[in-house]
């Protein structure tokens, strides 16, 4: 080569001069000072033109100007910073083509993968740069980071082992190969890792004192041991929380965070069954202020009751107001203990008397039949109502716990039906109890108990409350009377017109509702609650652009408000204007909404990356550890779900449905003639544009005021403006982006029905039908009286009756052998046939069921039309999940059947029980 | 009856709705747009507040500062527009309380802000004996001249003007 390329032979270095330029043109590009940096690689290239590694750092400076300014979102200005970007990778492949030998030249290369988010070819190119210079300790700490990010666990822990043989000095490699151990599933080597960073530290180092670092390293080494299974002569397998027990002793003297070694010391105990050290333990956390911790109430009672290690450990994952009075039925001397220590003279609530939580979990213990239950109700109710709770409804129906019918009897479940909670006898009692408040408070001012005179408002919490009360039943109109009641007493409140709008959209007049909730949220312009549930209620009333008025009041005035809603990922807004899209068919846009929610979680994951260095460097950790747990299980998290799913749908329906897109919005376009067409293209690009700057200006104003910390992490350019109809993505592969998804859920979520719904559903439109079997048992072993189960069934032995091509001889083996088991031996309308009987005879089968029945009869022939219907008809609309939404779903069924006098009756029937329903 | 306790709180372009459905509710006069408009851009605290009820809007008053017309002095009178209790929160105390807070405020303004203020004064419908009591017995207005159809759209449409010397 020649020589303008000093590097190109070995051991032929720059000139002084240049090598120094070189120098800063590295410190000029970390200090992200680039022009400096630009300049001085110039000078170099000047005189060497084909100098590889100067061209290496010329083109990642290039990348790191472009993505600076990427900050500003126009579409110019991106596609400005695309070009450059790309001028930055050509540089540096060229770079990288002048002088492959060279680990700088990796290196850069591996770093301009990094900031494009591609980490795959990132650590290639890292471990390229390794090849040639194994100890740089730069790059064995990026790739470390990426590794972990990307999880690619055993490379994390083999490059973080190479760094600590480096450099076994450092505590932060110490910590880092002791959790890469860790999370590669060994705590004993973590432990042990620990323990010989810990002997070579000098006795009386800081590092031994009381402090927050030492305290956190300890608690978190004191993890590792409870992970540990310990030695072989604890058969139990609990050796490891045996010596984590024994550990936190040792600890005691550094540990800073004291509520967590108490809490750590009580599941320990309990694990053990050291039920009364574990009582000891709980009152001491009490002691320290926990008593309106809802977990250590349940652990309290774990001990009380010497529950099994299982359900110590059930209770400890509970969340919100969850003890072990909400997960299971107490048997009598159970019950008799827990009110023994929580009621009694020397109890909890006598020890105390201010705590509520201790009040509110005493009323979930007593027997919903006793006149104590009855009279602390009362007690609690009279108080909440003289104060003016709003809550208080929805904190009462936490106590309608009914025995879980899928578990034998062995766990509570919460009734949440209409119809289960009108036969609940707590709600019962509620009304007896509030209609007595209220005749007594309308006629003297005082409750039936008569102690003195009452606020002018009590009278109103108890007709709200009762209003609460028939809204579960779903007595609408009645609630509806109460809810006036109120308005008229006091017209200022917010919480009286927001439950009437609750209560005219479940009695079916979505539009009415809209105008009612936005005439409460017009009381008061400052309260963000009340404006956000006015735009959801007008999305789901389909009124978007009403919608896009109200949320507008709280984001940012300038700019769009679409793209502020956007920049702080506020998914719920995106994933109602979603549903609102798709139910009016445009199906483009509503992809586009809801891929901006599935980014949003790609950004959650892609957020960690901060912290794998910075928790380890600060010793958090305990909390680093949970990090990692979160984020992979980020995709198992209900907004993403319902997104993920939502787009496999609409794919699956346009799959189905090829015809469905010609409906698609953009018919602006189309019916314009070319000339007008144009000038509506190029208002939108304008308006966009100014949006987009308006934006862009808010942006660096905060930067500003910020010193660009805090929320100015959002310079990533925004992807939002290219397709607003979401033109890309209806060109994708539809099955394949279905496939996708539910692949996804079914990984991440495999708990949720529906994950397995959807993989059935994209399963057997790909001809796979083995998985498609499978997709089945999990659903069975899920719910197996589900109606989704019920219909994929029949579909699928349908498919198997109907397909042109067979599976694979063994795939076919497996289902002829293990299909019949989902139907229980039995032939398809013998199937059907039960399937009715059984949802005749319980006249509380769920509406969804019928239905899919109903569908069942008529596609497999078993019965009529007319039997289809007697099928939904014959509930009277008395059982379960009857709502405006499942009762639509069944009146297309019998529209599609025919038949004017069915679809008479079931209107009627529809009507009654939505008695605000306009449009059925 | 037992006095309740309440807040005050100010009047603002955030919260004009509820004095509107609190002004709807005691009042048989609508008062137009204009009213609310102006009250909610450039009202005194001081002088026009909300009473509240644990968190609830509940009572309001609206006062102003005015000339008195055709003064040779120049001095000027404080004017009760509005003051009103939702029925259910009465004989609480609470239209007292507002009154007493507005005349607070004037004596701790009487050599300040509000030293041209030689009066207040307030219009009361000839049939609302309630009014005539409440701001006679209890603040000692004097019953002044009677103003023939001052009310256009209620029945009786005369009204009296109370007032109150303050100086």
């Amino acid at each position: 080569m020649s020589s303008d390329n000093p590097q190109s032979g070995q051991g032929r270095l720059l000139p002084r001069k240049e090598a120094d330029l070189f120098k800063n043109v590295v410190k000029f590009y970390e200090n992200k000072n680039y022009k400096k940096g630009m300049k001085n690689a110039d000078q170099i290239l000047k005189r060497f033109p084909n100098h590889g590694e100067t061209l290496c750092m010329k083109g990642l400076i290039l990348n790191g100007m472009a993505s600076a300014k990427g900050a500003a979102g126009s579409k110019d200005k991106r596609e400005e910073e695309e070009e450059t970007k790309k001028e930055a990778v050509e540089l540096v492949k060229r770079g990288l083509m002048m002088d492959m030998r060279s680990h700088v030249c990796w290196h850069v290369y591996g770093l301009l993968h990094r900031s494009s988010q591609n980490y795959a070819e990132a650590i290639k190119a890292y471990k390229q740069a390794l090849r040639i210079d194994e100890e740089n300790l730069q790059i064995l700490r990026d790739m470390s980071l990426l590794q972990i990010q990307m999880r690619d666990l055993i490379g994390f822990k083999e490059t973080r082992l190479r760094i600590l043989t480096l450099r076994p000095n450092s505590k932060v490699h110490w910590l880092s190969y002791a959790l890469s151990v860790h999370v590669n599933g060994d705590p004993d080597a973590a432990v042990g890792i620990l323990d010989s960073y810990f002997g070579t530290l000098e006795e009386g180092c800081v590092e031994f004192e009381k402090n927050f670092e030492s305290s956190e390293l300890a608690l978190y080494k004191n993890q590792l041991l409870s992970e540990t299974k310990g030695e072989d002569e604890d058969e139990d397998g609990l050796g490891g929380v045996r010596k984590a027990l024994e550990h936190l002793d040792e600890i005691e003297k550094v540990i800073v965070d004291h509520t967590g070694w108490l809490k750590a010391k009580l599941s320990y105990q309990l694990q053990l069954g050291n039920f009364e050290d574990a009582k000891d333990t709980a009152m001491k956390l009490f002691e320290r202020g926990l008593t309106e911790e809802h977990r250590v109430h349940g652990a309290y009672m774990c001990a009380l009751l010497k529950c099994d290690r299982e359900t110590c450990l059930e209770v400890e994952k509970m969340k919100g107001t969850g003890t072990l009075a909400t997960l299971r039925p107490f048997a009598e001397e159970e019950r008799s203990i827990l009110l023994d220590a929580y009621g009694s003279k020397d109890g909890l609530s006598k020890l105390y008397p201010r705590s509520n939580g201790i009040k509110r979990i005493y009323i979930t213990i007593l027997p919903t039949n006793s006149d104590e239950f009855k009279s602390a109700i009362d007690k609690y109710c009279q108080k909440q109502i003289t104060k003016g709770v709003p809550s208080l409804g929805a904190d009462l129906s936490s106590l309608y716990l009914m025995e879980d019918s899928r578990s034998n009897g062995s766990r509570l479940m919460l009734a949440t039906d209409p119809l289960d909670v009108n036969v609940h006898p707590v709600h019962a009692l509620l009304v007896d109890l509030i209609e007595a408040y209220i005749t007594s408070l309308s006629s003297n001012n005082s409750f039936p108990s008569g102690e003195g005179e009452s606020p002018p408002s009590a009278l109103l919490w108890a007709w709200y409350l009762r209003s609460i009360l028939h809204e579960q039943v779903a007595e609408y109109a009645q609630g509806i009377t109460l809810i006036h009641k109120c308005i008229e007493h006091t017209p200022t409140a917010v919480d009286f017109y927001e439950l009437k709008a609750r209560l005219l959209e479940a009695g079916g007049d979505i539009q009415q509702a809209a105008d009612v909730i936005d005439a409460g949220r017009d009381l008061d312009h400052q309260d963000r609650y009340i404006n956000n549930q006015t735009t959801k209620t007008f999305l789901r009333a389909g009124r978007e652009e009403d919608a896009k008025k109200r949320i507008a009041l709280f984001t940012r005035e300038q700019g769009s408000p679409e793209q502020y809603l956007y920049d702080m990922q506020c998914a719920w807004y995106e994933l109602e204007l979603a549903d609102l899209l798709r139910r009016k068919g445009e199906f483009g846009k509503s992809l586009r909404k809801y891929m901006a929610v599935v980014k949003h979680y790609e950004d959650y994951h892609e957020d960690q990356f901060d912290f794998h260095s910075y928790c380890i460097r600060k010793v958090t950790m305990r909390a680093y550890c949970d990090l990692l747990r979160f984020e992979d299980d980020l995709w198992g998290l209900p907004h993403y779900g319902r997104a993920a799913e939502e787009i496999a749908k609409i794919h699956l329906h346009i799959h189905d449905n090829p015809s469905a897109l010609e409906s698609d919005a953009e018919p602006d376009y189309s019916k314009m003639t070319p000339a007008e067409r144009k000038k509506a293209k190029n208002m939108a690009r304008k308006k966009k544009n100014a949006a987009a700057k308006g934006g862009s200006k808010s942006d660096t104003k905060s930067n500003n005021t910020n010193g660009g910390s805090g929320n100015v992490k959002k310079s990533k350019p925004h992807a939002i403006d290219e397709d607003p109809s979401g033109k890309e993505l209806l060109a994708l592969n539809h099955l394949d982006e279905a496939k996708k998804y539910a692949a996804i859920l079914a990984r991440h979520a495999p708990k949720s029905i529906s994950s397995w719904a959807l993989q059935y559903d994209v399963s057997v439109r790909r001809g796979k039908m083995l998985m498609g079997l499978q997709a089945l048992f999990k659903m069975k072993s899920i719910d197996s009286n589900s109606p989704q189960l019920f219909s994929r069934v029949v579909d699928f032995s349908q498919r198997l009756g109907s397909r042109s091509s067979k599976c694979h001889d063994t795939s076919e083996e497996i289902i002829s052998a293990e299909f019949p088991k989902l139907m229980g031996g039995k032939t398809l309308s013998e199937f059907v046939k039960s399937a009715i009987e059984r949802v005749k005879s319980d006249a509380a089968s769920g509406l969804p069921m019928r239905t899919a029945v109903a569908k069942a009869i008529v596609s497999s022939g078993v019965g009529s039309a007319p039997d289809s219907l007697s099928v939904i008809l014959d509930s009277k609309l008395n059982c379960r999940s009857a709502n405006v939404d499942s009762c639509r779903e069944a009146l297309k069924f019998i529209e599609s059947v025919g038949g004017q006098s069915g679809k008479g009756q079931f209107q009627a029937l529809v009507v009654t029980k939505f008695p605000f329903l306009k449009d059925f | 009856m037992g006095k309740l306790s309440i807040d005050f709180g100010m009047i603002n372009s955030d919260n004009i709705e509820q004095l509107k459905k609190i002004n709807q509710a005691c009042f048989p006069v609508a008062y137009g747009d204009s009213f609310y408009r102006d009250m909610a851009k450039k009202s005194d605290e001081n002088l026009c507040k909300f009473a509240y009820y644990s968190g609830l809007a509940i009572g309001a008053v609206c006062t102003r500062v005015e000339p008195i017309p055709d003064d040779p002095n120049g001095r000027s009178r404080l004017y009760i527009m509005t003051l009103g209790v939702l029925a259910a929160y009465r004989n609480h105390g609470i239209g007292s309380k507002l009154v007493e807070s507005v005349m607070e405020y004037y004596e701790s303004e009487k050599d300040g802000k509000l030293s041209t203020v030689d009066e207040i004064m307030v219009h009361t419908q000839t049939s609302n004996m309630d009014a005539m009591n409440f701001y006679m017995d209890r603040f000692g207005f004097e019953k002044g001249e009677l103003v023939e159809n001052y009310y256009k759209r209620i029945d009786p449409p005369h009204c009296y003007v109370l007032r109150k010397k303050l100086r």
